[in-house]
């Protein structure tokens, strides 16, 4: 439904020969409002492998945003088990959770979520800050992060002299300082203009080809849907497609986005066709 | 990350100059309070207080005997005090110049004053320069006694601000030094006049003259039988307040070996110890001190109250931030140290402030009465130790409610 199937060949993704980052089984997640019960994630089961670069679609209030904070261990599943980097992150306490957003997680918000009174160059150190990292290296690494994504001459601006563009590439740029095994990206365009949008996921997607890294995007927009490894749809809670799309940018598109190649991705040893 | 957290804090102060300000004025007053009072409190214990009222802590004063006394013995004369006694003590007082700082006579007589038709009843007081060491008598026009005054049994007097006032007018007294009274029919040249202080104390109704003058041109025969001259008492200056107990047992032997008061025979001398007198101004200084600090307690535990509820606001407003810090891997530990130094740095910077101005307050203070007071650095740490205690008690709670909050809440929080 958010592909244009002329050109693609859609399949269902069953299973893969790597490890993967992320494993989540029979996830769900009930909030209680009022007095009712309400079912946002209902038995999710999903893996997200190294490399791969994930979009999260599905209607408003189907789930997406709950996913997230699930996997971002911002919020704990009502059941179901979460293994991040080969570790059971299911049962883990205050301190550890913190410990793994901390070295693991990347997190770049819609509305970008930077400290108002803190220069780029300081938003960018935060994690660091609290890796308990030094001054010193904290700094040079927080430089290399900006340089990284087109900033390195706007260390020293606060985020109100910054462009809505260039804020999320601070963002961006805060979400990699630190290594992690995965980012997460909610609706990361969603405050920004088409053009500059665009841009932003060009910077995800030229960070996932020449660093892979794990990214995954929530997104409404189908355009930045078809550039995606894979695509997630959600519907009410529930994971309703799964759609690998690489055999259409490695054979077909790839000239045609202007996308850098790369080693290819996983391979499925089952593929099913969608029915 | 102790350095982090210590320059956010700071750096949140100067986002809110003016509501940390105002959040702080509790604490600049309970401070600056502290100090002061504690810094002044000696000054005013040793300067203010002596000043007005007499107490006279430094001084032993030796009086008669009082014949009426159970165990008193039935002899003329007795428990009187002489000459032979003041030698005594001036002899123990060259020996022991660590308790003592010098011994004055006084020899009291009833007398009538006259200068031209004015004519007063007055108490003529012999004594030395030394005077002025035990007794409050400031000089306001001409000069007090002299050692040569004494030595040459000079016909001068010092006259106290009332009976000056009775024998040349009001607004005359400037005018009389220089002027001759007559004392008892003697004449007598006035050389000094001093402040009035007022009180039962006070040498305001006296006039004081050598005591040689006394004893020679003015009492006619004040000798005892075979003692020499009677004084009405004797005083003993005291190097300090410490020395009380070690000067009093030096007096008493001194006292009863020259006039041979047998063992188990009660002292046929009276001694005025300063004890009462330092008690009652320790008494009113603590008083003092005491309610001030209770003052500045409260104000204190005001300030730590608006601290709370300035960071509680802070929280709440800041809930946001809570949560992104929170997604990026800071602790609980980390958002609570973060928000309880926030507070801390408040009440302690405040503190600052306060004993800032109480030290600038009490030199001035200090400089325009010509009072020689010593900043209390005790009250100082007091004051900054008890800056960051109210710092993190009062900076606790909000603190905690911070670093409890869900991160996924806190995201999510508009
Ligand atoms: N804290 C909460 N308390 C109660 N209900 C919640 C809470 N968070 C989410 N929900 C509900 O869960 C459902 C899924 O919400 P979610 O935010 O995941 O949707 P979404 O797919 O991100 O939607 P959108 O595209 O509009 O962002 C919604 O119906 C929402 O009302
Ligand atoms: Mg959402």
């Amino acid at each position: 439904m958010y592909h244009d199937t002329e050109y693609l060949t859609p399949v269902e993704v069953t299973d893969y020969v790597t490890e993967p980052v992320v494993r989540i089984e029979h996830v769900t997640k009930d909030f209680v409002t009022g007095g009712n019960l309400f079912r946002a994630l209902d038995d999710v089961s999903l893996e997200i492998h190294r490399g791969e670069m994930i979009a999260i679609m599905g209607p408003s209030g189907s789930g997406k945003s709950t996913l997230m904070t699930i996997l971002g261990l911002l919020d704990v599943p009502t059941s179901g088990t979460y293994w991040l980097d080969g570790q059971d992150v299911s049962a883990l306490n205050r301190g550890q959770q913190a410990r793994v957003r901390n070295q693991k997680l990347g997190f770049v918000f819609q509305n970008f979520n930077l400290l108002p009174r803190l220069s780029a160059l300081k938003n960018v150190e935060l994690p660091l800050v609290y890796g308990r990292l030094g001054a010193r290296e904290r700094e040079e690494r927080a430089r290399q992060a900006l340089e990284a994504v087109g900033l390195g001459a706007r260390l020293h601006n606060r985020p109100n002299e910054l462009s809505g563009g260039q804020k999320q590439r601070v963002a961006i740029a805060r979400a990699l300082v630190g290594n992690p095994a995965m980012v997460l990206a909610d609706e990361p365009t969603g405050a920004l203009d088409t053009r500059t949008g665009a841009e932003i996921m060009g910077l995800f997607r030229q960070l996932n080809r020449e660093q892979g890294i794990t990214i995954v995007v929530v997104t409404h927009d189908p355009e930045i849907g078809k550039q995606m490894d894979r695509v997630v749809g959600l519907r009410d809670g529930r994971i309703t497609e799964n759609i690998l799309q690489e055999y259409y940018h490695v054979g077909v598109a790839t000239e045609e986005l202007e996308l850098p190649g790369r080693d290819p991705v996983p391979v499925p040893v089952q593929v099913e066709q969608q029915g | 990350m102790f350095k982090e957290l210590g320059l956010m804090a700071l750096d949140s102060l100067r986002a809110n100059k003016f509501r940390s300000l105002l959040t702080m004025l509790g604490i600049i007053i309970g401070s600056a309070t502290l100090v002061a009072v504690l810094s002044l409190g000696n000054a005013l214990q040793s300067q203010v207080f002596e000043r007005f009222v007499d107490l006279g802590t430094r001084r032993i004063a030796v009086l008669p005997g009082d014949p009426q006394a159970r165990g008193a013995r039935d002899v003329p004369g007795y428990g009187l005090l002489s000459i032979r006694d003041y030698q005594a003590l001036e002899q123990l007082v060259a020996r022991h110049p660590d308790v003592f700082r010098t011994i004055v006579p006084e020899v009291s007589l009833r007398v009538q004053a006259r200068a031209g038709n004015s004519s007063v009843t007055s108490t003529v007081v012999g004594t030395t320069k030394d005077y002025q060491l035990v007794q409050t008598v400031p000089v306001m026009y001409g000069r007090f006694l002299t050692d040569t005054d004494d030595q040459q049994t000079a016909r001068v007097a010092v006259l106290g601000a009332l009976v000056a006032e009775d024998l040349f007018g009001k607004e005359n007294v400037a005018g009389a030094i220089g002027r001759t009274i007559e004392v008892n029919g003697k004449p007598l040249q006035v050389v000094g006049i001093l402040r009035q202080l007022g009180g039962p104390f006070s040498s305001d109704q006296r006039i004081l003259v050598p005591v040689s003058t006394a004893r020679l041109r003015i009492a006619g025969n004040q000798d005892l039988p075979g003692r020499g001259l009677q004084m009405s008492s004797i005083l003993l200056n005291l190097q300090s307040e410490r020395m009380v107990e070690r000067g009093e047992r030096l007096v008493t032997s001194t006292l009863r070996a020259t006039r041979n008061v047998p063992d188990g025979v009660i002292d046929d001398f009276r001694l005025n110890l300063p004890t009462q007198a330092l008690g009652v101004l320790a008494g009113i200084n603590g008083a003092i001190t005491g309610f001030i600090a209770l003052v500045a307690g409260i104000s204190l535990v005001v300030g730590g109250i608006g601290i709370m509820n300035i960071m509680l606001v802070a929280v709440t407003e800041r809930t946001r931030e809570i949560g992104v810090r929170k997604a990026l891997g800071a602790t609980d530990g980390d958002v609570l140290s973060q928000f309880v130094l926030e507070a801390v740095a408040i009440s302690v910077v405040g503190s600052l402030i306060g004993v800032t101005s109480a030290i600038a307050l009490v030199a001035l203070v200090g400089a325009a009465a010509g009072l020689g007071v010593a900043i209390s650095w005790v009250a100082v740490g007091l004051a900054l130790a008890f800056a960051c205690i109210i710092g993190i008690g009062f900076g606790y709670y909000p603190a905690r409610r911070a670093a409890l909050l869900l991160p996924i809440e806190a995201l999510r929080y508009e």
